[in-house]
């Protein structure tokens, strides 16, 4: 057995490279593909958002997920990579040196840097509850000075810029989203392989080891401190990234971008999508990003929906859509997936009537209150009523309450087909 | 390998945890290459020493000397480098990361990888070659793949140990290393023990008396804070000191 386990080691992972590289190839051609089939301007612009939230997101999985260290000020290295970028380009434009435009997240990368070496320093001395009470104190100094250095900040209005007017290679001006689209694609793939290949070396793998026990990690030779900063200082670097991106994408940067909502978007989407894994953080910039573009334009409460999702996702899901795909993926192999499905459905069923029951519970106190010069006159789910009246309200409640006990039901029997599943899969691959 | 001075040796050794003084002045030679014990009773301080030594505590006063280097006050991870690794009485290791994961991280730094962020991991020849011996040694590889979390008591125990001589420090400290383990388990981490200690120096905690006069060529008996004896297993048997504060107790 050692023989022949030894000799899988010898050669595993290698020599393969559909497999080592295939998932990658698939992303660049996704990535490549996708305006193809979704070409409406909201697409790309959405599109566009999502990959500067993946950076983003990755960039603080490599604190949280990566190295155990939760930052309340993730912000601040996307906020100054991107203010950075814009007076760059701004310098550039007016002195007019041949530096084209795909070039500029470069500044952000090395603002982000500059400032997570600086902010590091004093941050990764400490651990744990302390390390995130710095984090927030910086977060607090740094906005807190974005109003005070207004020439740099631009005050409440921000500093605008105009990708277009810089050097033109190819014929490309940058001015189409398309166009801004394909760079933000590139750089997105681009930093997303380097911050996997991160992962895969000595040092990737000694941060995973500080995030399980910090204490051990020490005495097998490493200064934790050490390595909490040599990661806060690339999350930085890969921050100002997303932050360059973004700045190229709006073409302005401002306060709120280095902001405490800012600090805490970046933890709701990977925590969303799971923080255990590369995959999740990606998951979660994608499903954030679309659902803020889609339900801003449903309902002026989105932030609370979002508060809910979260809170739901910590209580039933702390491993993220990603954990919760993972779980599903012994089943798969075993081919005992078709077993769990049908009970899936069973549970989401009831589960959206109770989330349809709750929200529109939500809507209609936000009519009553938030919209109260306009009337009690709404439409919910295309169906018009009165929200000041009993039976909305009589509806509401009970979709909610029979929808939650069903959904409960539904999901206690989920999880006991699931468990049953698992244990014929485990069953046949012990067989094997 | 033989140096002029010992491998370990502790001078006037004192700790205190606010007015209770725990480590009372202890003075303890460990020769190079030599099997050494520590026994005593319950609540004597053994494990307060080995944090001691390991740099995990701050000692009061007194000196620990490495090869003949004051190493007192250090942190542990400069103390590791300098070629001393320790266990822990309690299990220890990286619950999250594979099997596999836990002895690769323990053999990095002594192979000289350090911080290194440019290298890609599964490519380190010698890490790879390090660990497979490491895990065949304590007998787990065939569960590199699972999760330490997860793993039994007994195995834990043996990825313990595995981590502490993954990163071929010349000293190890092993703190009860056959703590709550069968008699067949627990002779099979003495032959383990036996193995992994050839031509390096030994220093461990132990309470079977069997396992401590099978392995040791000395031993010291720490009573109270205190080193009431050290000396070979036959003449620490015969010493009526250590009959009377501890082996006649028992």
């Amino acid at each position: 057995m050692s023989a022949a386990g030894a000799l899988e080691l010898a050669s595993g992972r290698r020599g393969r490279p559909l497999a080592t590289y295939g998932a990658w190839l698939a992303a660049a051609v996704a990535l490549g593909l996708l305006p193809r089939l979704f070409s409406s301007g909201f697409a790309l612009t959405t599109m566009s958002l999502m990959g500067v939230m993946i950076v983003f997101t990755l960039s603080y999985n490599m604190l949280l997920g990566q190295t155990g260290l939760l930052s309340f000020g993730h912000a601040v290295f996307f906020g100054l990579g991107g203010f950075f970028t814009v007076h760059m380009m701004n310098v550039v434009e007016g002195d007019g040196a041949p530096l084209p435009l795909f070039l500029f997240p470069l500044v952000g990368a090395a603002a982000g840097l500059v400032f997570g070496v600086i902010f590091g320093a004093v941050s990764t001395r400490r651990a744990g509850t302390a390390f995130a009470m710095i984090t927030l104190g910086i977060a607090e100094l740094v906005s807190s000075s974005a109003l005070i250095l207004r020439r740099f900040f631009g005050g409440e209005a921000g500093v605008t810029t105009d990708r277009t007017g810089l050097v033109h290679l190819f014929g490309v001006t940058f001015g189409p989203q398309i166009q801004v689209y394909y760079l933000i694609a590139s750089w997105c793939f681009v930093s997303a392989a380097a911050m996997y290949a991160l992962t895969r070396t000595p040092f990737g793998r000694i941060c995973n080891a500080v995030r399980d026990n910090p204490e051990r990690a020490r005495f097998i030779g490493y200064n934790t401190q050490t390595v909490r900063f040599i990661a806060f200082s690339l999350a930085g670097l890969f921050a100002g990234v997303a932050g360059g991106l973004a700045a190229i994408n709006f073409e302005i940067m401002n306060s709120a971008q280095l902001g405490a909502a800012q600090s805490g978007a970046v933890i709701l989407m990977a925590y969303i999508g799971g923080v255990g894994g590369f995959v999740g953080p990606i998951i979660g910039a994608i499903l954030v990003t679309y659902l803020q573009a889609t339900l801003s334009d449903l309902t002026d409460v989105w932030q609370l929906y979002f508060g809910l999702l979260f809170i739901g996702m910590v209580m039933f899901a702390p491993e993220g859509v990603a954990g919760l795909l993972a779980r599903q993926q012994p089943l798969l192999q075993a081919r005992q997936l078709h077993r769990v499905v049908p009970f899936y459905l069973l549970a989401l069923l009831p589960g959206l009537a109770a989330a349809a029951g709750l929200s529109m519970m939500i809507e209609m106190t936000n009519q009553l209150t938030g919209h109260a010069p306009d009337g009690p006159a709404m439409v919910f789910l295309y169906a018009p009523f009165n929200a000041n009246a009993v039976l909305p309200w009589l509806i509401a409640v009970v979709l909610f309450l029979a929808g939650t006990w069903l959904f409960l039901r539904a999901a206690r029997l989920a999880s006991a087909a699931y468990d049953e599943a698992l244990a014929t899969a485990r069953m046949r691959k012990s067989a094997l | 390998m033989t140096s002029p001075s010992p491998a370990l040796e502790l001078a006037g050794l004192r700790k205190s945890f606010g007015k209770t003084e725990i480590i009372r002045g202890v003075d303890l030679t460990v020769r190079s290459g030599e099997r050494h014990a520590v026994i005593g009773p319950n609540g004597a301080g053994k494990s307060t020493l080995f944090h001691l030594i390991s740099g995990r505590y701050r000692p009061s006063a007194g000196a620990i000397r490495l090869h003949g280097e004051d190493i007192a006050g250090m942190a542990p991870q400069l103390i590791n480098r300098r070629g001393l690794s320790r266990s822990f009485q309690v299990t220890n290791i990286f619950p999250r990361l594979t099997v596999w994961e836990n002895v690769r991280c323990a053999t990095l730094w002594a192979l000289g990888y350090k911080y290194s962020f440019w290298r890609n991991v599964e490519r380190l020849a010698d890490a790879r070659r390090r660990t497979e011996e490491i895990l065949a040694e304590i007998n787990l590889l065939d569960r590199r793949r699972t999760p330490a979390g997860v793993l039994t008591y007994a195995e834990q125990r043996a990825l313990e140990i595995g981590l502490t001589i993954a990163g071929d420090a010349d000293i190890l400290l092993f703190d009860e290393p056959t703590a709550g383990m069968s008699r067949i388990e627990t002779e099979r981490v003495v032959s383990l023990i036996r193995k992994v200690s050839e031509k390096r120096t030994l220093l461990m905690i132990e309470h079977d008396m069997g396992v401590v006069f099978d392995l040791a060529d000395r031993i010291s008996v720490l009573v109270y804070g205190e080193i009431i004896a050290s000396d070979a297993p036959e003449c620490i048997k015969a010493n009526a000191a250590v009959q009377q504060a501890y082996l006649g107790a028992a």
